[in-house]
């Protein structure tokens, strides 16, 4: 088991390998133009050198504060909403079709509306940020709370547990692995949104990063910068994963 | 020893008198009643066991003793007072566990302990000897996902215990498990029983267990569900599987029956 | 009248029309401005106007949607024509699994917007840039549920094939393929969802066609009663496209009751 899993990760460094050289090979044949198609040495150490150290560990900071603002928010406020909307049938029946009227809008549809109401700042960023979180926790918390095994809610009740108790010992704990979920989609959301919502007149973060450097022409950047963003995903969203695991795994099979 | 023998009422006085009880799902009354007309009353300490095919009834009724189903008519009252809803007194066992998963074995049955208003420490020790009553003083830190079937429903069965409650409702407790561990678990049940004596009414779908653990039977029937017939098992335990007198009262359950 | 109002639908809608009612009512008053929360009715006229005449003038509602679901389906199907062949074969090689697993994991991490400039320098700033980035988005959400689609197909289906004599192709026409059907539209499903993401930033750059491009031109003439039925028009199409995909998983996977783990 453990043999096929190292044979798994050693094929998995042949192919990584495999395709940067050919990447690197085709950006030095001559065939593309480099300053179009930068070889990803050429890319990484022209933005490193182009760019102070200072200035990328920036870009990283206040890109992953927005999100983390907005992210916070968009958790907090669709957990709060699913809890409410599930577990009160009334306010849940008149809640709902509001929440499907807004659903499909995607978040960058939002755009011009927050300029307007939160202005060129940060706060407009991170609504449209807030958005790419709030939905999906929304639904996925909201499937966890009306979905929680019936006879745990009846095995709850011939022990005497009901109203707000069976809400907080039974029903949010029985919810938590789709909450979880939630969360991670929500948290791949903000990044997905990240680069649109630094479009608005930012001047700071990663997104702003290879807008900027577009209208420079400097295609290095602009590569590592997509790099990058995608680093920051992987690793933010890895992190939270193992999170999760420590915190759901030892019961819930994730 | 006397020999089984249909009996017409109980002896004692009644722990659950279960009256006029009729159970209905359509209000259009178009389908035969889930329940028609029931009346059966439970002794204290009496280990009854409800028996009959998918369809009758038996589960419904269960519920409804329970408090978590209402009669459409009729009355249930544990100890004179009417069943209002469920809660204390009367602990359940499913036959899908119903352990809450995020807990360990010994949370969940801490769980129990304290909705009866045990505090921490007290319900600590309460878990510690019932996981030593079922056997699972070593398991107590697991989560019921890694627990065999056959300990997930120990765990169930201590849960509902801790709740000390006067009557056990067990809803096909054993349905789910296989055969050897179902023998297990039977012998396993009186043991734990006959340690802390509770009233019981237990649902099954298996004759052999109905035989194996009963004091009475209530065979019942479908469409309009209701009951059948009734039989007394006076012979000690624990009961051998080879018994003839079972064998016996096994044929004339299977008349009822099929 | 008691009855209607015990509906769950009939209190939502009704919550609905009485919080249009309010906000009609707080414009009127003065209470919201009518800029940043133009009233129900103003929103009813754009659309009117939106459909009727146009904004920017003669670009009516009805073309903006054709273009945004051209440019959609145009990026979607490009996704899905190299993905699912390339998902069935990789999904079915192990070694080929491994070899790629930690490159889709990178891709599919990589934020599709953030390719934004990088399409522009690219492909410029025409139509090519906007299919090429939708594309991008469905491709790898595609390709992750096709290789899981087939990876994940129960073994036991296959070994009964395999004991009823069927085997290579025609096991994977009758047997993996199917078996495999719910789970590639589930990720069909999906991967529309980042094409409807995706199209509102390829249309802020460029264009002055498409309903992404419409909400944003709109806000910069202050007709954000515009800029809203664009947006409301994007949500119907969403719901549109849902159903739609919705009804082809009736017609193809009637069998089907329900699947736990979409990958996203």
């Amino acid at each position: 088991m453990n043999a096929a899993r190292r044979n798994e990760a050693a094929l998995g460094a042949v192919g990584a390998v495999a395709v940067v050289a050919a990447w690197e090979a085709v950006a030095r044949s001559g065939l593309v133009d480099p300053a179009i198609f930068p070889a990803p040495s050429a890319a990484i150490v022209g933005a490193l050198t182009r760019l102070p150290p200072g200035e990328i560990a920036g870009s990283v900071a206040i890109s992953l504060l927005r999100i983390v603002e907005g992210f916070a928010l968009g958790a907090a406020l669709g957990i709060a909403l699913a809890l409410a909307s599930g577990w009160y049938r009334i306010f849940g029946n008149l809640v709902r079709p509001l929440v499907e009227v807004l659903r499909p809008i995607p978040p960058l549809a939002w755009i011009p509306m927050a300029i307007v109401w939160f202005g060129l700042g940060e706060p407009s960023k991170v609504f449209v940020i807030f958005l790419g979180a709030f939905f999906p926790v929304l639904t996925n918390a909201y499937r966890g709370v009306t979905g929680v095994d019936p006879v745990l809610i009846r095995a709850a009740q011939t022990m005497d547990i009901g109203g707000l108790r069976l809400l907080v010992r039974v029903v949010i704990p029985a919810a938590m692995p789709d909450i979880a979920t939630g969360l991670r989609v929500g948290w791949g959301l903000s990044f997905g949104v990240l680069v649109a919502a630094e479009l608005i007149a930012a001047e700071s973060g990663m997104g702003f990063m290879i807008m900027n450097a577009r209208q420079f022409g400097d295609v290095g950047v602009i590569v590592f910068g997509i790099l990058l963003i995608g680093a920051c995903n992987l690793a933010t969203d890895w992190g939270l994963a193992l999170l999760i695991r420590r915190w759901l795994g030892r019961w819930h099979s994730v | 020893m006397a020999l089984p023998r249909a009996i017409d009422a109980p002896a004692a006085p009644a722990k659950i008198a279960i009256s006029g009880v009729t159970k209905r799902y359509d209000a259009a009354e178009a389908r035969p009643p889930v329940l028609l007309d029931v009346d059966l009353d439970i002794a204290e300490n009496e280990f009854v066991t409800l028996i009959g095919r998918s369809g009758c009834g038996k589960t419904t009724l269960l519920n409804i003793v329970a408090g978590l189903v209402e009669a459409t008519s009729g009355t249930v009252a544990v100890d004179g007072a009417p069943v209002t809803g469920p809660g204390r007194g009367k602990g359940m066992v499913f036959q899908q566990h119903a352990l809450f998963p995020w807990l360990t074995a010994r949370r969940n049955i801490e769980f129990g302990a304290k909705s009866r208003g045990l505090d921490p420490q007290a319900a600590h020790a309460e878990a510690d000897q019932l996981l030593s009553l079922i056997g699972l003083s070593a398991y107590g830190d697991k989560y019921p996902n890694q627990l065999s079937g056959g300990m997930q429903q120990r765990v169930a069965i201590a849960r509902a215990l801790a709740l000390d409650p006067h009557i056990l409702l067990m809803d096909e407790p054993f349905g789910a498990l296989d055969e050897i561990t179902r023998i297990e678990m039977q012998d396993e049940l009186l043991r734990v029983w006959q340690s802390r004596r509770k009233t019981v009414v237990f649902v099954t779908h298996s004759i052999t267990e109905a035989l194996m653990l009963s004091d009475r039977i209530i065979a019942m029937r479908a469409n309009p569900g209701g009951i059948a017939a009734e039989y007394r098992i006076d012979l000690p335990r624990p009961r051998s599987r080879a018994d003839v007198r079972l064998a016996a009262l096994h044929e004339k359950l299977w008349e009822h029956l099929r | 009248m008691r009855r209607a109002l015990d509906r769950p639908s009939v209190q939502g809608a009704a919550f609905l029309v009485a919080l249009l009612l309010a906000w009609e009512a707080a414009s009127a008053q003065g209470w919201l401005r009518a800029f940043a929360f133009p009233p129900p009715s103003r929103i009813a006229e754009a659309a009117v106007e939106m459909v009727v005449s146009g904004f920017p003038e003669g670009l009516r509602l009805w073309t903006h949607l054709l273009v945004t679901v051209g440019r959609i389906l145009q990026g979607f199907f490009l996704a899905m024509a190299l993905a699912i062949p390339l998902g069935l074969v990789i999904g079915r090689a192990p070694v080929l699994d491994a070899m790629t697993a930690p490159l889709v994991t990178f891709a599919r991490s990589v934020a599709t917007l953030s390719l934004l400039p990088l399409v522009i320098v690219w492909f410029g700033i025409g139509e090519l840039s906007k299919v090429v980035l939708i594309a991008y988005g469905c491709f790898w959400v595609m390709l992750t549920n096709t290789i899981a689609a087939v990876k994940y197909v129960d073994p036991v289906l296959v070994r009964a094939a395999r004991t009823m004599d069927v085997s290579g192709p025609r096991l994977f026409a009758t047997v993996v393929l199917p078996a495999a059907t719910p789970r590639l539209l589930a990720g069909a499903r999906v991967a529309l969802g980042v094409g409807f993401m995706v199209i509102v930033a390829a249309e802020m750059i460029g264009t002055i066609q498409g309903l992404g491009a419409l909400i944003m031109e709109a806000r910069t003439f202050y007709r954000t009663d515009i800029s809203i039925v664009g947006m409301l028009a994007l949500g119907l199409l969403g719901i549109a496209f849902t159903s739609g995909l919705s009804w082809l998983e009736r017609v193809l996977i009637p069998w089907h009751t329900g699947l736990a783990g979409v990958r996203r």
